[in-house]
């Protein structure tokens, strides 16, 4: 779909598929920028390490490690160790996102100044800057 | 006993399966633990050393020119018995761990070993094995019949919105052909008081368990341990263990 339609100007969001599946599928210039979701943890590293390793093998664009639910230094490193010179950004474990998520919420509605809601901000416009 | 875990993705599927598998091994024997995700999960949780243990290509056998069946099969000769004893790789409490390899590149390839990893399934002899299944978050493996050996389906729910509404559509899972002999529910990550009721409501499941949010298992997951080892007086492993009890007196 992401690859057939016409979306013109338009930004396009996809949140994919849990794991890389939906990654091997995906052709060649239908995406700008690949965001891989990680959490410093093995489980995800491992994952995270495949969908890099896919990402650069398929040339799908701008690579960005986001680091979920980061509580300090010491999990950055991991990240950074694990992945090298890939763009990385910070997002920090936070009980905002929580909160939203058992509420069934936007979290930049109910708590646009939480930290991790303000890593995302820093994120998106870096992306996308605001003219 | 042979149960199957599914739910959304980042529901606990892995950490609590991975948890029941082995205290079931404790007390009844061998147990086969099956991850049909083809991303590394249950063995951390079952604390298996490995992430990666597919079954090889020359178990599996193509069907030839004008023969009836699936596509691939085991080997001629080989049991389903026979390929775990080969090929699942061995766990704590003796918990056996067998899943159908990893997807890695865009070169696919899991086909075969996924053909087997169903066959072993639905042919092993029930009697000697137990098996604890954890599969992918979300719904389609889980109605294309990947927990068809599973006579008991749980669902695991976290009370969120988009957990409690995955969870809706698993519930269907009773009313596929043949059906389980139960779908219910274990609720988890539970902080607050009104929280099961809230999953047995919003479902219409009946829940037969309660494991609370419960800080030892995030450790757990950022040492990359599994939690019955790196936390095995938690609350979330004595709920658990109390969803044990509850199913083999059902059972
Ligand atoms: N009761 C709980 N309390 C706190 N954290 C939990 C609990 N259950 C699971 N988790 C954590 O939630 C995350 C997702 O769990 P996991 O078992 O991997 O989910 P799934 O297999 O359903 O995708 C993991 O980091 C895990 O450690
Ligand atoms: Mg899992």
């Amino acid at each position: 779909m992401l690859g057939s339609a016409e979306f013109g100007d338009a930004v396009v969001v996809a949140d994919l598929e849990a794991g890389i599946g939906t990654l091997t599928r995906l052709g060649d210039e239908v995406v700008d920028v690949v965001l891989a979701v990680v959490e410093p943890t093995p489980k995800s590293i491992e994952v995270g390490t495949r969908a890099v390793a896919l990402a650069r093998e398929k040339s799908l664009g701008r690579l960005v490690i986001v680091a979920n639910r980061v509580r300090g230094a010491e999990d950055v490193e991991r990240l950074v160790a694990a992945f090298g010179e890939v763009e990385l950004v910070a997002v920090p474990d936070d009980p905002a996102i929580v909160d939203a998520e058992r509420r069934g919420v936007a979290p930049l509605d109910t708590a646009p100044d939480a930290p991790a809601v303000q890593a995302l901000v820093g994120l998106a416009e870096s992306l996308a800057p605001v003219a | 006993m042979r149960v199957a875990f599914v739910g959304k993705g980042g529901a606990g599927k892995s950490a609590i399966a991975g948890t029941f598998a082995r205290l079931l091994a404790r007390r009844d024997g061998p147990v086969l633990a099956v991850d049909s995700d083809p991303m590394p999960g249950l063995a951390f949780s079952v604390g298996v050393p490995v992430t990666d243990a597919p079954i090889p290509d020359e178990a599996v056998q193509e069907r030839a020119e004008g023969e009836e069946g699936p596509r691939f099969r085991l080997r001629e000769g080989l049991t389903a018995a026979e390929a775990v004893q080969r090929y699942a790789a061995a766990g704590p409490d003796g918990v056996r761990f067998l899943q159908f390899g990893k997807l890695r590149g865009s070169s696919g390839g899991l086909l075969r070993s996924q053909f087997a990893f169903r066959q072993i399934l639905s042919s092993l002899p029930e009697e000697g094995w137990n098996v604890v299944g954890d599969l992918p978050g979300g719904t389609r493996q889980a109605f294309f019949g990947w927990g068809g050996y599973a006579r008991t389906i749980l669902v695991v729910v976290e009370p969120t919105a988009k957990s409690l509404l995955s969870a809706r559509r698993l519930a269907r899972l009773a009313t596929v052909d043949p059906p389980p002999d139960a779908v219910v529910a274990v609720a988890n990550k539970v902080r607050e008081p009104g929280d099961v009721e809230l999953v047995a409501r919003r479902t219409g499941l009946e829940v037969v368990a309660s494991v609370p949010w419960d800080e030892a298992l995030a450790d757990a997951e950022r040492q990359g341990r599994a939690p019955i080892d790196a936390a095995p007086d938690s609350a979330s492993v004595a709920a658990v263990a109390s969803l044990l009890d509850r199913l083999g007196k059902v059972s």
